[in-house]
């Protein structure tokens, strides 16, 4: 080979090393925390509002003189809602950037995957959306937490209304990924438990454009409710579609508590109409707290804050360990997060379960009138969690199977 | 030393030294890790695209493929790099008997469309079937071993596992592309009717080379879930086949080491404009757009910037 191309393949080398070895500026008195999600694509909304709820308790805690004594800086990165990105990403925020906390990443594959980097590298994690029940069983480690009502707690608590107050006869629809297919199974054995009948299941891939091909079966299986499983802009093409095909009227619908943000909904108040989700805090929730933390959020953003101010709540949580602990050390700051409460939530008080490091938090029934998220009853975290299942399979024994019912 | 060149034996020198380059981070070692894993992979592309004038728009499935090999053997408690690679060599071997032979029938956009609809058949069966986790794929997977007692456990291993899979691929590349075999390729880019009337059977020679990449393929998606830990659908999706053809357009076609360049700098320049901006892929498109248009030859086709600047 000519000498010149390994002349530029030396360049090459030489440049990229450079790129390699240039340090990161280290400051003084510094603690630097890791906000992994998604920025654009299906779920940019969650990503984006993620950033913004860290942000703000940054600021506020910085304000007060930061964690024992050092500035919280915080680093953002793109999961771009896919598992191999999320690992690049969070291999790089503790590596590289030693963040001392990461929260994310938004869709439940990528957290899982990020899970084995937070595991080997034992740094502290804080999920704050992602909703699959594998993340406090199976997939459990000690670095892990987690204030996101998941699958089992969201089927708890609203299973139960859909069959007092809506109807028996349920049809599940879901995004056919991680997050959708826990919600449905979840659901589908909460509303049999409890004398519910499903009579219809049916899972659309990720990012569909056209929901169509679905409806027919849903018609036909005739239920009293439509049980949704989407997030995101599936949520919108979903809603808008149903809409068109007078779907929206036809059925009584309900849904994950992140099928979409509160500032989605005006422009799909119609379609959305009635709809029921639980979900942990609503901008138009009455409730004192929550009031007072939406107009800190709307007046330092102009918006109104969504279900993502669990990552608010994430970062109080490790600044209120760390100050406990008086290190960043993930193993002592894990160790007093365990049973850590902390009162100053987006919600007020809250607390951690030291079994299985799930928040156990108090949350409300929603309906969805005139775009705005509604309550309409209050449930205890206790009624909702369920018992601790760390290491134990949260779908043994679980089929799709439709149980006919005469 | 014939088959590589000391030049070259340099080069993989250089690289051995990475690791013990001071304040070189465990990041910057997995990030390299990407960028020759990438590289190798888009150098295998390039023994189609670059000298046999075929575009696939598929290897995202040999890749994928490779991946799940070693990620299915790892979950039953095979831990064994060649092991692993070994089942890889089967699985993405049988798969590319069968794509090459109905690919290589025919010309142009037909293979391209017929490797990108068979790519996309394993894409769907993989991210629809839960035996192999369905959409989230198989995660949580230990490390590997090379011998008992040698774990790749830590990024300075995993770096040379590459290293060793590039120098090994690239060496095997070059044999390929210096034999008689080679020759025959190139012929066949430049003219596949000529080539047949010169009594080269055309199919067989395309087979071959196709089967040749997609087992260096494979083998690097084999390598993939020892650095990473899991193997998801995703990874054989056509976008990702699209990353491989504008690693290979950016590096140089037909010459080996420029896609190995390629794809180590899209890797590197995906990297930091992506924690720079969340449109990263516009900065990114706009590199592939300037080198298209004024770096026809890619980044290796600077050299001749150089020889000339040199002459002059």
């Amino acid at each position: 080979m000519r000498r010149t191309t390994w002349l530029v393949v030396l360049a090459a080398l030489t440049v990229t090393g450079g790129a390699m070895t240039a340090p990161a500026l280290s400051q003084s008195k510094v603690v630097k925390i890791g906000d992994l999600g998604s920025k654009v694509g299906v779920f940019e909304g969650y990503g984006k509002y993620q950033t913004m709820f860290m942000q703000m308790a940054v600021e506020e805690l910085n304000a007060k003189g930061g964690v024992l004594g050092h500035k919280i800086e915080m680093i953002s990165e793109d999961d771009e809602t896919k598992p191999a990105p999320a690992v690049r990403k969070a291999e790089k925020l503790i590596l590289q950037d030693d963040v001392k906390l990461l929260v994310g990443a938004v869709s439940s594959g990528a957290t899982m995957a990020v899970m084995d980097v937070t595991k080997k590298h034992k740094t502290i994690h804080w999920n704050a959306v992602s909703c699959a029940e594998f993340m406090r069983t199976t997939k459990f480690h000690k670095y892990y937490f987690s204030n996101q009502p998941d699958s089992r707690m969201q089927a708890n608590g609203l299973a139960k209304y859909i069959v007092d107050k809506m109807g028996k006869k349920v049809y599940i629809f879901y995004t056919d990924y991680a997050m959708g297919q826990s919600d449905g199974r979840q659901f589908k054995t909460a509303l049999e438990k409890i004398g519910g009948e499903i009579v219809g299941v049916a899972g659309a891939p990720l990012d569909t454009k056209d929901f169509s091909p679905w409806f027919g079966a849903i018609n036909q299986a005739n239920p009293d409710v439509l049980f949704l499983a989407f997030a995101g802009t599936d949520s919108l093409r979903l809603m808008t579609q149903l809409h068109s095909f007078g779907m929206t009227k036809k059925y009584k619908l309900a849904g994950i508590d992140c099928f979409l943000l509160q500032q989605d909904l005006p422009a799909i108040a119609e379609p959305m109409e009635g709809f029921v989700q639980l979900a942990h805090y609503s901008a138009y929730n009455p409730d004192k707290q929550m009031a007072a933390f939406n107009e800190r959020f709307k007046k330092k953003f102009g918006v109104d804050g969504n279900i993502m101010a669990g990552a608010y709540d994430g970062v109080l949580f490790w600044a209120a360990a760390a100050e406990k602990a008086k290190t960043f050390d993930a193993d002592k700051v894990e160790a007093a997060l365990e049973g850590m409460c902390v009162d100053n939530t987006h919600i007020g008080r809250q607390c951690i379960r030291k079994e299985d490091h799930q928040v156990v938090m108090d949350m409300h029934l929603y309906q969805v009138k005139g775009g705005k998220n509604l309550p309409i009853a209050r449930l205890e975290g206790k009624d909702t969690i369920g018992s601790p299942m760390v290491g134990k399979d949260p779908v043994e024994g679980f089929t799709w199977e439709i149980k006919k019912k005469n | 030393m014939s088959v590589l060149g000391w030049r070259a034996l340099l080069v993989f020198a250089l690289l051995a030294a990475l690791p013990l380059v001071p304040g070189m981070s465990r990041y910057y070692l997995l990030l390299a890790f990407d960028a020759l894993l990438f590289g190798a992979i888009a150098m295998s592309l390039d023994l189609l695209m670059g000298y046999t004038g075929l575009v696939s728009f598929g290897h995202a499935a040999f890749y994928g493929l490779g991946a799940y090999a070693t990620a299915i053997l790892m979950e039953r408690g095979v831990q064994s790099v060649w092991a692993c690679v070994g089942f890889a060599v089967v699985v993405v071997g049988l798969y590319a008997l069968v794509v090459s032979y109905f690919a290589t029938a025919r010309r142009g956009i037909y293979f391209a469309l017929l490797t990108l609809i068979f790519a996309e058949v394993v894409y769907t069966f993989f991210r629809y079937t839960q035996t192999f986790g369905g959409s989230d794929g198989i995660q949580g997977l230990p490390d590997a071993t090379v011998l008992p007692g040698l774990v790749i456990d830590t990024p300075t291993r995993k770096y040379y596992l590459v290293l060793a899979y590039l120098l090994i691929a690239y060496a095997i590349c070059r044999v390929v592309v210096a034999s008689h075999f080679g020759r025959v390729l190139v012929a066949i880019r430049e003219n596949e009717d000529r080539a047949r009337f010169l009594g080269y059977n055309v199919p067989r020679y395309k087979m071959g080379a196709c089967m040749i990449s997609a087992l260096l393929t494979g083998v690097g998606g084999a390598i993939y879930p020892m650095r990473s830990a899991f193997a998801t659908p995703d990874l054989m999706l056509w976008t990702e086949s699209g990353e491989f053809i504008i690693s290979v357009m950016i590096g140089g076609l037909g010459t080996l080491v420029g896609p190995i360049i390629g794809g180590a700098f899209f890797t590197i320049l995906r990297d930091k404009v992506s924690s720079i901006v969340d449109w990263y892929f516009i900065v990114i498109g706009g590199v592939l757009i300037v080198i298209v248009l004024f770096m026809p030859r890619g980044l290796l086709g600077l050299r001749r910037i150089f020889s000339r600047r040199a002459a002059a």
